[in-house]
């Protein structure tokens, strides 16, 4: 979390997209401008903490397109729509797709830091969650095939004794790969197993 | 005239016959004429050809009347006095006569004038013993009293009323001083000078009375043009001049009265129509019908001794009007019973029916052109209330066409309006944190002024298009009004993402008219062409509007690719209130054709279905050389 986010603003309207990127230059925010989805679309696509700000009616695909294509290319950046005329099925739309907001030109500068601000917190506990997930997935890269099996069977709530018979083996042993793989996992109890496997399993859906 | 009862009538008759039975004609005082007798001659005192015998004559062939049963003929002869007189001439006429006539025994003579009665009277046994005479125009103080005559010797006597006369003039002319008489030298003058002379004494008193009596005609012109204002000229015309000059008493009159300074009035009816004014006389005509009415009477029977006649011929006041007027006499001082000969018809009187016609035509001709005029006027306000109305249709278009346009030009002011609040805020921040460059404010708010004016230009645009404003005819330049049209659909085609493109002509182009309606016409089309489109894919959503210069016109195609026009609905697509769309009016080309119309132009459509329309409007062109004949001028359209 070091960088600081950059929010990607995409308006073919030159003077509101510089009158923008100047406010939130002026709020302390990172910004840069893209005058059509084509010219955002050239750069590679931002990993980086940010979101966007996107206008609604734009010549060529329109922001909504846009969205969507973003999502299909696993981008998860947040997006606060701009429009200039608020059509209902316009924003239903932008909003069932996942839209932080979606705002009407004009928009007064609390308002729209308001939810720019909001979509970088968004993307910000998106990036918390997602790291925390890569740190529990190569916590259970570490376990081994054996780890593995057990540890599918305590998270399906079966006993040690239980364990051993399927696996072939002594209870006293699975106990000893039991805790050897709470060790890895950093898990103190059962319970907790339950928590990481649910938590790997969203990520595997 | 003088025709008397029936039953006087009848009596002569019966005594005819019985007088005939007992052969007693010559005994008879006043004896009935026999049957068969049927020969009247007439015997005038003086020429043929003097004026009074001809009327004379003309009244006695107008009033004997003959007829199958009593036929009578008429014969005439002329004494020719006074220029034939003597005994010789006279027994000559009397040898002539009697032999003429032997055969043709005249029943009645009648005697014109007074020297034709005493050679009757002194020759009657000569000539044809015992025939009845009646005489006519025979005047008893000249040369002497008629005195008595015989029973078988009739006639009406005339009267020359020389004093009416004169006291008519007096009180016509009061001013007069002088009476001067005209007369001549033969016997016969001289008669009417002693006449004259006579009457004269009578006015002694009131002017002076002078006598112009057989002067040499050429003197006699002198001094009757020398004659004082104050004189009146009274004449019976002469026969012979000092200067032994004939004439007849109407010639004589006629140059006495040509030559007077003064107003001449004189004693015969003959004498109008000379130039005298007129007198109280008896007319010759009369005196013929008179004699004419006589002979009728002793025809039928009548004995003459039984005849009740008149005293006297009856006097006329006989004027010629010509002269009256010339004199300064008022037609109201004119006796009512006064015989006015000449008169000068009044205009009415003349061209009555020219003048009534006329009138008509003239009448008929104004209420035309006055109903002309308020035809003309009544056009004129209803072709300024129709070109009204189509402006003001055509202003409802365009309102119509803003409403259509609402979201596209909300979008339009909207966008500015969000850079300006973005900016206006992005300053406020920047003060706030005092964290700003030199130049940051002052590039804010020059781009805050700029998208200003952009948004109120929009306003101005789209006032200037739903203004009501009076139609133009001024030239302008086609291509702007052309880019002022698509520049108001920019943002509609941007909404519906369509493709506007503008093909402009090579050089300006000026056309004459209101460029307000031609950018509507554009508008229209546009969107039209824009509805078209609407549900195609994108790449065929383009509209391409071209303006191409000819020699005359100019041509404006908007053209689209869309799904065409079906071929059935071509024909009526400028009809008004014809649409396919939904919510239509079916107004928008009607108008737009009305409008290019107006502007003397033509608007066609091609159209192949499946492949796109393209609407062609042609205008004609402002000749550069004809610009200055009508530059800026404002004309109704």
């Amino acid at each position: 979390m070091t960088l600081k986010p950059l929010i990607h603003v995409v308006d073919d309207e030159e003077e509101l997209r510089v009158a923008l990127l100047r406010l939130l230059d002026a709020a302390g925010l990172e910004a840069r401008g893209y005058a059509s989805t084509g010219e955002f679309l050239l750069h590679p696509l931002p990993d980086d903490p940010g979101c966007l700000l996107l206008d609604v009616s734009l010549p060529g695909p329109s922001g909504l397109e846009l969205q969507e294509v973003l999502r299909q290319h696993g981008c998860m950046l947040p997006v606060v729509f701009l429009t200039g005329r608020g059509d209902v099925a316009s924003s239903v739309r932008a909003m069932k797709a996942g839209a932080v907001d979606f705002l009407q030109k004009p928009v007064n500068a609390d308002t729209l830091l308001g939810a720019l601000g909001r979509a970088l917190a968004h993307d910000a506990s998106l990036r918390a969650a997602r790291a925390e997930q890569r740190q529990l997935e190569s916590l259970f890269a570490t376990l081994t095939t054996r780890e593995r099996e057990v540890f599918d069977r305590i998270v399906a709530g079966k006993l040690n004794k239980q364990i051993a018979d399927e696996l072939r083996a002594s209870e006293r042993t699975i106990k000893a790969e039991r805790a050897h793989l709470m060790l890895k996992l950093g898990a103190e109890s059962a319970a907790e197993l339950g928590g990481l496997a649910e938590r790997l399993r969203q990520t595997a859906v | 005239m003088h025709r008397h009862g029936g039953s006087r009538l009848r009596q002569p008759w019966l005594a005819a016959r019985l007088h005939v039975a007992t052969l007693c004609l010559l005994l008879m005082a006043g004896h009935a004429l026999a049957e068969g007798s049927r020969y009247v001659l007439v015997l005038y005192s003086n020429g043929r050809l003097v004026p009074g015998n001809v009327d004379v004559e003309t009244g006695l062939r107008e009033s004997i009347a003959s007829s199958a049963e009593r036929p009578v003929q008429v014969f005439t002869e002329f004494l020719d006095r006074p220029e034939f007189v003597g005994d010789a001439y006279e027994r000559t006429m009397t040898t002539y006569l009697r032999d003429k006539y032997a055969d043709h025994p005249p029943s009645i003579v009648v005697a014109v004038a007074g020297d034709a009665l005493d050679f009757v009277l002194h020759h009657r046994d000569d000539l044809f013993p015992g025939v009845v005479v009646v005489h006519t125009a025979v005047f008893p103080g000249l040369p002497k009293p008629l005195g008595a005559l015989p029973a078988d010797v009739v006639g009406v006597p005339v009267e020359y009323d020389i004093t009416g006369t004169i006291e008519q003039a007096l009180r016509w002319h009061p001013k007069t001083r002088r009476l001067v008489f005209v007369t001549g030298s033969t016997a016969r003058d001289r008669q009417w000078k002693s006449l004259f002379e006579a009457q004269a004494t009578r006015f002694e008193d009131r002017a002076d009375i002078e006598f112009l009596s057989e002067l040499p005609t050429d003197t006699l012109v002198k001094r009757l043009r020398g004659l004082d204002a104050r004189s009146l000229v009274f004449t019976a015309g002469y026969y012979q001049s000092g200067d032994d000059l004939w004439a007849t008493p109407r010639d004589s009159a006629q140059l006495i009265a040509q030559a007077s300074a003064v107003p001449v009035y004189g004693t015969f009816s003959t004498f109008i129509g000379t130039g005298v004014v007129g007198g109280r006389v008896p007319r010759f005509d009369a005196m013929g019908v008179q004699a004419g009415q006589i002979v009728n009477r002793l025809l039928d029977g009548e004995p003459p001794g039984s005849l009740d006649l008149p005293r006297w011929m009856p006097n006329t006041l006989d004027l010629d009007m010509r002269q009256t007027r010339r004199w300064g006499i008022a037609d109201a001082d004119i006796p009512t019973e006064a015989l006015v000969e000449f008169r000068e018809p009044t205009f009415w009187e003349e061209y009555r029916t020219a003048g009534l016609i006329g009138a008509t035509v003239i009448l008929l001709q104004a209420g035309l052109i006055a109903s002309l005029l308020l035809e003309h006027r009544r056009r004129r306000k209803a072709e300024m209330a129709l070109v009204q109305r189509g402006g003001e249709l055509a202003h409802a278009s365009r309102l119509a066409i803003a409403g259509e346009l609402t979201a596209s030009i909300a979008h339009e002011i909207n966008q500015p309006l969000a850079a300006i609040l973005a900016n206006a805020e992005a300053a406020e921040l920047m003060l706030k944190s005092g964290r700003h460059g030199p130049d940051d404010l002052q590039c804010i708010l020059a781009d805050i002024r700029r998208d200003d004016m952009r948004a109120s230009e929009v306003i101005s645009r789209l006032r200037t298009l739903l203004a009501r404003h009076a139609i133009a005819r001024q030239p302008f330049e086609l291509n702007e009004a052309v880019a002022l049209g698509c520049e108001m659909l920019r943002a509609e085609a941007r909404r519906r993402s369509v493709t506007l493109q503008l093909q402009a002509s090579a050089a300006p182009v000026r056309i004459v008219g209101d460029s307000i309606q031609i950018q509507q016409v554009l508008i229209n089309l546009i969107l039209n062409a824009m509805d078209a489109t609407g549900d195609l894919p994108e790449e065929r959503r383009r509209i391409v509007v071209s303006v191409t210069e000819q020699a005359a016109e100019v041509h404006v195609a908007v053209a689209d690719r869309g799904h065409g026009i079906a071929p059935e609905h071509v024909p009526k697509l400028f009809d008004s209130f014809f649409s396919t769309k939904h919510r239509g009016m079916g107004l928008g080309l009607s108008i737009t054709r009305s409008i290019v119309e107006a502007h003397g132009g033509r608007i066609r459509v091609k159209s192949t279905p499946g492949a796109g329309t393209v609407f062609h409007v042609e205008l004609p062109r402002l000749v550069e050389g004809a610009r200055t004949a009508a530059p800026n001028t404002e004309v109704d359209l």
